[in-house]
């Protein structure tokens, strides 16, 4: 908090709300490598079919580590202090997801959860995409009481989306940025369903059907196995509802929203430190704060 | 007064928010073990109770009824949905709607048609179940002191909690926030529909929602949040090494775990074993928050009374699922009328017993008198 402006960020249309330095990123690639191994282990270690009668030992172990690695990560995204201002628009867009998210329920791939996720991993930056994926899921889930084995796998798969939401190319701007973000909202669909359903298919299908996995088999035929299998039972309804309604969502919505979240950026003055000085100074420093806490007099009646 | 009457009853005060959560999550336990709607309605109707026995006058109080609309949505869209999309599998057919024919693209949805009892009913269960469980979480929002709750988050993940916290809490407030713009747009004669009144409402309503988080950020920020005790470098260094070096270990325990030209006997200690460093560096980290607390909630005979029914309720219903499923999860084909089995009964009792057992409220003398 204490870091000086930096010119990088002299951009107002991005901001790096939550900065994540060297180490925190190095922890981040790791936890990324090992949640994507997670994600991967029925191709990587394809299950004997005795194992998969008892469920399999390792996939049980992955839904008990895998809340470990995202609380390492994010205790480690968090390890400088996060700026209060940070935390509480993490804190606010978090509930504003959770509560678009039952508005879908679920059904026919009406996902309205990643739009908004998408566009404050545009505007706030990388780290805070990763974080709000993350809040935003565990929130939804403590609202919606959606917890199950399956929460941390979305949480890290979300906290994906937001990530490269932030990490899209930058100087895009105007009707070209809006193209970008609904290109980037459809990939992120239908790559959030193709992990879901990787992490979960040995389950789904069970031993000895046409779409089973094979565990004699090698990774090539399991492959190609697999994407019939995501392609005939998900790609085609359920991901694509879903990239549907990112695509429509992100249109229709994305401009007006883009442009509240970069003035609640710029009202929240990422850039400038909050000081706590001398009483004479205090006017000075603390006018970015100050500044934002007047409510807007539309809402008063 | 009352205390005076009788001696025996616990001295009014608020309960450890950690001991209503724990219970209500404990409840919704219990509720995500059956679809049947008759416990699930003993299970709402318990929930209440001790809500309105137990709950203080403070706002955040009165959110349960917001939950218990929000119940009510999640069951009519779970099944409008069924209708909608449900695409007619089932036996009983109740009535038949024109079928929307959608493009081959679209497989799997499909719009109108049949529909069916089965379909509709297996929503409504469905729907009751997670209604129950979000009125669950609802009941604890209402009892727990969200800001007591922000004192007992780990260290490490202080912040990351704060921002959990601060979602929870402000959820509920969205609502009203919508209606408050819903209400201004029609004092204002606004009557688009659709994609305007989208734009109408939701724009505002992400606004109010930002600008408060700002407001919240400035409340927050004066009152020295955010401000990092000096860390020594050495500590730094540890926790960055312990952590990197325990998440190395996992993937070079996942490794040996997934590849099967590796070692398979090498990979389950080193993942276990990275987990442990990584966790050691996580708790070591959390010591840099440095909180003092002011008049810290302690847990007391009330609190356990409290957390044991939720666990016992919670403890009941799996037992339950274990002798008799049937009677949890109601037959859908051949459609047949749900029985309450005297074990999930007994859970809902159990779970009723902070109605009674749980110390009362403080500052609310009337509602205990009258009755």
């Amino acid at each position: 908090m204490s870091a000086p402006a930096d010119p990088r960020h002299a951009d107002p249309r991005h901001v790096d709300a939550l900065r994540v330095g060297p180490r925190a990123a190095v922890v981040l690639a790791l936890a990324c490598a090992i949640g994507l191994a997670m994600f991967c282990w029925p191709l990587l270690s394809p299950p004997e079919p005795e194992a998969m009668a008892h469920a399999g030992d390792a996939p049980l172990l992955f839904v008990l580590l895998l809340p470990v690695v995202l609380a390492v990560v994010l205790a480690e995204m968090s390890e400088g202090g996060i700026d209060p201002r940070a935390l509480a628009l993490l804190g606010v867009l978090a509930a504003v997801n959770a509560a678009l998210r039952p508005l879908g329920a679920g059904t026919a791939g009406i996902e309205t959860v990643f739009f908004l996720l998408i566009l404050a991993g545009r505007v706030f930056g990388p780290g805070f995409g990763f974080a709000l994926g993350c809040v935003s899921l565990f929130a939804s889930a403590l609202l919606t009481a959606g917890v199950g084995p399956w929460l941390p796998f979305q949480m890290m798969a979300a906290g994906w989306v937001g990530l490269g939401a932030g990490l899209l190319p930058r100087r895009v701007a105007g009707r070209a940025e809006i193209a970008l973000l609904v290109g980037y909202g459809v990939l992120a669909a239908y790559a959030f369903g193709f992990v879901m359903n990787l992490w979960f298919w040995p389950y789904a299908t069970g031993p000895g059907t046409e779409l089973s996995i094979d565990p004699a088999a090698d990774l090539g035929e399991n492959a190609r196995t697999f994407l019939l299998y995501t392609l005939t039972t998900s790609s085609a309804g359920w991901d694509t509802g879903r990239a549907l309604t990112n695509a429509v969502a992100l249109t229709t919505l994305g401009p007006a929203v883009l442009a509240t979240l970069r003035r609640a950026a710029r009202r929240a003055a990422f850039d400038t430190p909050v000081a706590f000085a001398p009483r004479a100074a205090a006017p000075s420093t603390t006018s970015a704060i100050t500044a934002s806490t007047h409510r807007s007099p539309e809402e008063r009646a | 007064m009352t205390a005076a009457r009788r001696p025996a009853r616990p001295l009014a005060r608020t309960l450890h928010p950690g001991a209503w959560w724990l219970w209500a999550l404990a409840m919704a336990v219990a509720a995500s073990r059956t679809t049947n709607p008759v416990i699930l309605a003993l299970l709402l109707a318990a929930v209440g109770c001790v809500v309105v026995r137990r709950r203080t006058d403070a706002p955040w109080a009165l959110s349960f009824r917001m939950y218990l609309v929000f119940g009510a949505v999640i069951v009519v869209t779970r099944v409008l949905f069924r209708v909608v999309f449900g695409g007619g599998r089932g036996e009983t057919i109740l009535f038949t709607l024109p079928e929307i024919p959608l493009p081959d693209a679209a497989r799997g949805i499909r719009l109108l048609g049949p529909v069916a009892a089965d379909e509709v009913l297996g929503g409504l269960y469905d729907g009751l179940q997670l209604a129950t469980m979000v009125i669950c979480v609802g009941a604890a929002n209402a009892l727990a002191n969200p800001k007591r709750m922000l004192k007992a988050m780990p260290g490490a993940l202080h912040e990351v909690g704060t921002s959990v916290v601060v979602a929870l809490t402000v959820a509920p407030q969205l609502i009203e926030s919508a209606q408050r713009v819903r209400r201004a747009r029609r004092l204002r004669g606004g009557r688009e529909k659709g994609r305007k009144a989208l734009h109408g409402i939701l724009i505002p309503v992400l606004e109010d929602a930002l600008e408060r988080s700002l407001a919240l950020a400035a409340a927050m920020a004066s009152r020295g949040y955010g401000r990092i005790g000096a860390t020594p470098p050495r500590a730094r260094f540890a926790v960055g090494a312990l952590v990197i070096g325990g998440l190395l270990g996992m993937a070079a325990g996942l490794y040996g775990l997934l590849d099967a030209a590796a070692p398979r006997h090498l990979g389950t200690p080193l993942l276990l074993g990275g987990v442990a460093v990584a966790v050691a560096g996580f708790a070591l980290g959390g010591r840099r928050v440095r909180r003092t607390g002011y008049r810290p909630d302690r847990w007391r005979p009330g609190e356990l009374v409290t957390v044991a029914s939720g666990a016992a309720a919670a403890a009941v219903m799996v037992l339950a699922t274990r002798v008799d499923p049937a009677d949890l999860y109601p037959s859908l084909t051949p459609l047949a009328w749900p029985q309450a089995a005297p074990l999930p009964v007994l859970a809902v009792l159990l779970g009723l017993l902070p109605a009674v057992l749980a110390p009362g409220p403080p500052s609310t003398p009337s509602r205990e008198t009258v009755a």
